[in-house]
């Protein structure tokens, strides 16, 4: 035979925590990271070419679409029917990378071309996340 | 002033938006279990590509053209509609949306803050290109079935870049004279052919008859779609979506189904759905219509449809699924290959004026109903579920060409080569 111990109870309630108020108050990634959430999206680096940009292979990338590219800023485009992430030039109209090992690009007249987003964030994932291992090949 | 702003094809938009390698590509989109063809995007449409064919119709002229096609990605679709409408929504504070890729604006009180009507189409186009990379039509009116036929003109008229405005009677005969009177916003198949008949063609003859003569042929419905095409509003939001009258769940199958318990298990699986769709809007289930088939292109087409009629209307998926049981044996036969079968509600009480019978215990069981959708809510439809609905897969739906699911699953998040 089994005993369950139950204990009398006289009805304390004890202190209610003075942090209560404060409860909603903690902190949110999504909040910090992005700033126009309607108009972002999350990708993951592949390639070694933005290296000194701090950018590695399987980095996550946050791309708002919402912002107008500046000259040097680090933007996600359609070049040719591919995502690439590279550092823009106006000016002369290249894709430049952040590697010695690799030349910069000139968008001609035939190439596709579009600015998709600037990428405001990247994050590097020391441990690897078992949600995001199922996609490195 | 009121706005209907909707994206142009948008399920082949949207399968466009995360794989750039198909953006100047024709593009084709699936219905459920890859049946017919439901979406064209304009590039496939220049081809002569035609909507609502079987896929196994057309597949030699998609081939022929190198089209793309694609299952429904419902995943896809709903997160970039979530967008696409908080987007629209920046541009006025009153927003309805009306469908997943159409939302109506009403502009009270505007008319100090915008002088130009284009304009601002335009700037709401721009906006929601650049954000969500989805192209959109954009039509205003002084009514909404104006307003949407504007957005008509904007997406399929020559001349209108993506931006029609309906501001007066004369803007409203222009582009009425170019409709059809079968495009109308409210004047289905039946009318339009009855009203071809009397020699009215085009959406502006439509607009010159007689209101009244117009309800006592028709109904007061089409009366009022008359009105509104000029310029009298009498639609609200709430009339636009008012609690549907029938429920349905039918679908093909993806394999065909000979087993006694899997046809069971297909047809709760529609009763679940429906009962969830039931509560949604308060509603309860009077009459209920079961049914399945063989395919009509069989050799023997067998159909068996049967109408349970409950004692005292009910919401709870338990009653409805018994319900479903009682009848199978009236409905399955042996040696039939099912190719479809559903479940409908054909006859809905409302729970706000339900009539508690006398002799009848009242078997609902509301909490146990809220806990059941809050939890499928949550973690996905088919989470919990009855015993009846089984554990098979088999009739889960087909979707051969499935773009990956690039917002809502990390595995799926778009490359992007450095």
């Amino acid at each position: 035979m089994k005993f369950i111990p139950i204990y009398i109870e006289a009805g304390i309630s004890g202190f209610e925590s003075p942090a209560t108020e404060y409860k909603e108050l903690g902190l949110s990634l999504d909040q910090l990271l992005i700033s126009h959430p309607n108009a972002t999206f999350i990708g993951q680096a592949s390639g070694e070419s933005m290296i000194e940009a701090g950018i590695f292979d399987g980095d996550l990338l946050i791309v708002d679409r919402s912002l107008t590219a500046k000259n040097g800023n680090i933007i996600v485009a359609n070049y040719n029917g591919c995502f690439v992430c590279k550092i823009i030039d106006k000016d002369q109209a290249r894709l430049l990378s952040a590697s010695k090992d690799h030349a910069p690009v000139k968008i001609n007249q035939e190439d596709e071309f579009q600015v998709e987003g600037i990428v405001t964030r990247s994050i590097r994932m020391h441990l690897k996340s078992p949600e995001l291992l199922k996609c490195m090949p | 002033m009121y706005a209907l702003v909707d994206a142009v094809s948008f399920y082949a938009s949207a399968e466009k938006v995360f794989d750039p390698s198909i953006r100047n590509k024709p593009v084709v989109v699936l219905t459920n279990n890859d049946g017919c063809i439901c979406a064209v995007c304009p590039i496939a449409r220049r081809l002569g590509i035609p909507k609502f064919e079987p896929y196994f119709k057309v597949k030699w002229l998609l081939q022929k053209h190198g089209v793309v096609v694609r299952s429904s990605n419902y995943e896809l679709y709903a997160d970039l509609s979530e967008k696409m409408m908080n987007v629209i929504a920046r541009f006025c504070d009153d927003q309805y949306i009306y469908s997943i890729d159409e939302s109506f604006l009403l502009f009270k009180n505007y008319d100090n803050l915008i002088k130009d009507w284009d304009k601002y189409g335009h700037e709401i186009r721009r906006a929601i290109w650049k954000e969500t990379k989805l192209p959109v039509g954009v039509g205003f009116g002084m009514t909404p079935t104006l307003a949407k036929a504007a957005n008509h003109a904007a997406k399929k008229l020559l001349g209108y870049n993506g931006v029609a405005v309906i501001e007066s009677k004369s803007s409203a005969k222009e582009v009425l004279q170019k409709m059809d009177v079968g495009d109308i916003w409210g004047i289905g198949r039946k009318i339009s052919k009855r009203l071809n008949l009397q020699g009215i063609n085009n959406a502006f003859q439509f607009s010159t008859l007689d209101p009244k003569s117009i309800r006592r042929e028709f109904s007061v419905v089409t009366e009022r779609t008359l009105n509104e095409l000029n310029g009298l509003s009498c639609l609200s939001w709430d009339d636009v979506r008012e609690d549907k009258r029938e429920i349905f769940s039918t679908r093909s199958f993806g394999q065909r189904i000979v087993d006694k318990h899997a046809l069971q298990a297909a047809l709760s699986k529609h009763g679940a759905i429906v009962c969830k769709k039931v509560r949604q809007q308060s509603s309860l289930v009077k009459k209920l219509l079961i049914f399945a088939s063989s395919s009509p292109h069989d050799d023997f087409y067998y159909k068996q449809s049967f109408i349970y009629e409950f004692p005292v209307a009910s919401d709870n998926s338990c009653d409805i699924l018994s319900a479903i049981s009682s009848v199978l044996d009236e409905i399955f036969k042996p040696g039939v290959r099912f190719y479809r079968c559903g479940v409908g509600a054909i006859q809905l009480e409302s729970r706000r004026f339900q009539q508690s019978d006398l002799f009848m215990p009242d078997n609902s069981n509301p909490q146990l109903m809220k806990c059941l959708d809050k939890i499928n809510n949550r973690y996905g439809q088919g989470t919990l579920k009855l015993g009846s609905e089984g554990k098979s897969e088999k009739f889960k739906m087909r979707r051969e060409f499935l773009s990956p699911q690039f917002t809502s699953n990390w595995k799926d998040i778009p490359k992007i080569i450095c």
